[in-house]
């Protein structure tokens, strides 16, 4: 095992379980790993931004292939910048204008096409089968019923023009029942998320609890205890002193 | 019997997080092997990979970082798997600036299980930037958006890349998406346009926003969360972290589903709920 790898399971163990030491309450260590995870993440991500932007995308074309019209995008970029010098903020707003109708004009047509077209396409399913001469209906029939019911009454829930009376307080009560199974699923989904994570996390925390990892995990459960009695005993003393 | 009910109702909330933590723990530690069954919509995925002919040019897009890594990484190895024992050739690369790390771990990691040579029989081309900008790119002049791999190699030296020009030279693309972007980038940007098919993969709590996509045929076929991993570890009968974690995700289903019930009863069998009613 090289020791890259040892330092890298003994990091990560360490700060996972610091991680969770919040779920005994809030603490300087849970403080600590959160501090460290906010920092790490924005120095990698400027890193990253860096090179795979500002050198690979800009310097490197203007350089290499001479495509020195990418000063126009690069000033545009920099114009962003002015937001913090407050006499010529109003430069920024030729940037934003340039990026809001270029990301509208772009996003607009193929969001129209792709999430109502498409899905009020597939929303009007036929509702039953020709089978050679008859009719005949099929799950998948069933299927495409329960969508148009579904799409239907949601729609009359969320229409506040009329008031919900008679019969459109019927549909659109049918239309909370559908909120409802679809909020559930969510949830449902939600928790499996959740629970996918802790399994990971859980999964390499048995790893690295190895001899191969000189039984990282266990070690520095025990260091991680041991410092939380010992700030929890630092603040029952402070307790005691103020009263 | 309301001294109990009320002590119930004020449990300690870290009661709750220890038994989580043990019904997690005890299955990763001693393994049941709960039967796990395959949905179709992870077949359908299966399915379309094995159609495809030998040498075939696939994109496997990692949209993730290691937030989603416990979900989408199985999933990941899956399917690279399976591509390398068909001997289909693989782009891999990722729309998340942090998941270049995890992607050409993985794609390194099957490929030299597999014996496959970089170059030849899959390349990473590492971070786009520019979300669906780097689709509409990718679809218009590949070369443009990738001048060269992940390792810096230009794209004209890759011989795998040799006919590439565009996205339509691209037979199917999966996304392995944490959120956006991800699978409605590939979707909106790329598959309309230029009529590759498309695939994917998401976390659990992003998978019921892709159902409508599946529905309509948008998408061909999804993988979701833990459970879409150990579908398809099942499928191509290599057993993974996914399958491993499948019995951990039951034992806390069935303690969550057990204390909302129990809660549930207990609130309704209180005094202050009886009022609320009358």
């Amino acid at each position: 095992m090289s020791t890259e790898a040892l330092i890298g399971a003994w990091v990560a163990v360490g700060l996972s379980l610091l991680i969770y030491s919040f779920l005994y309450k809030d603490n300087p260590f849970f403080k600590l790993a959160e501090h460290i995870f906010v920092g790490v993440s924005i120095g990698y991500l400027l890193t990253i931004t860096y090179f795979q932007v500002m050198v690979n995308k800009l310097y490197l074309p203007m350089v290499q292939q001479e495509k020195w019209w990418l000063v126009v995008p690069a000033f545009l970029g920099l114009l962003m910048l002015s937001r913090f010098i407050p006499p010529i903020a109003w430069l920024s707003r030729i940037s934003f204008a340039f990026l809001l109708g270029i990301s509208s004009g772009i996003a607009i047509p193929r969001q129209i096409s792709s999430f109502i077209l498409q899905q009020v396409q597939g929303t009007i399913k036929p509702l039953v089968t020709l089978g050679g001469s008859r009719l005949t209906f099929t799950l998948e029939n069933l299927n495409s019923l329960l969508i148009l019911i579904g799409v239907v009454s949601v729609l009359f829930y969320f229409f506040f023009s009329v008031e919900h009376t008679g019969a459109v307080r019927r549909v659109a009560r049918i239309g909370i029942y559908f909120l409802m199974v679809s909020f559930g699923a969510a949830f449902g989904y939600t928790v499996m998320a959740r629970m996918s994570l802790l399994i990971g996390r859980l999964d390499e925390l048995i790893v690295y609890s190895s001899a191969t990892y000189g039984h990282a995990t266990l070690v520095l459960l025990v260091a991680v205890i041991i410092g939380l009695a010992w700030w929890e005993r630092g603040q029952r003393n402070t307790t005691n002193i103020q009263r | 019997m309301s001294t109990f009910i009320h002590r119930l109702l004020r449990l300690d909330r870290r009661i709750i997080f220890l038994l989580i933590g043990v019904m997690t723990l005890l299955p990763l530690l001693y393994p049941v092997g709960l039967p796990v069954y395959v949905s179709p919509e992870v077949k359908k995925i299966y399915d379309h990979v094995e159609s495809l002919p030998a040498g075939t040019l696939i994109l496997l897009s990692f949209d993730f970082e290691p937030g989603g890594k416990p979900e989408l990484y199985p999933m990941a190895i899956a399917l690279l798997r399976q591509a390398f024992q068909k001997n289909l050739k693989v782009l891999g690369m990722t729309l998340w600036p942090a998941g270049a790390g995890l992607a050409e771990s993985a794609l390194t990691q099957v490929a030299q299980e597999a014996g496959k040579e970089r170059g030849t029989d899959y390349v990473f081309l590492g971070y786009a930037p520019g979300d669906a900008n780097a689709v509409i790119s990718m679809g218009q002049d590949f070369r443009a958006a990738f001048p060269t791999d992940y390792a810096g190699t230009k794209i004209a030296a890759i011989p795998l890349l040799a006919n590439v020009r565009s996205l339509r030279d691209i037979a199917y693309v999966i996304s392995l998406s944490v959120g956006f972007p991800g699978i409605e980038t590939w979707y909106v940007y790329g598959k309309e346009k230029y009529g590759f098919e498309l695939g994917g993969g998401c976390t659990a709590v992003s998978a019921p926003r892709f159902y409508p996509l599946l529905n309509t045929g948008q998408i061909n076929g999804l993988l979701g969360g833990l459970r879409g991993a150990a579908e398809y570890e099942l499928l191509i009968g290599a057993q993974g972290k996914a399958i491993a974690g499948m019995d951990a995700q039951s034992a806390t289903h069935f303690l969550i589903i057990l204390l909302i019930a129990i809660c549930n009863a207990a609130y309704f069998l209180t005094e202050q709920a009886r009022g609320r009613r009358s």
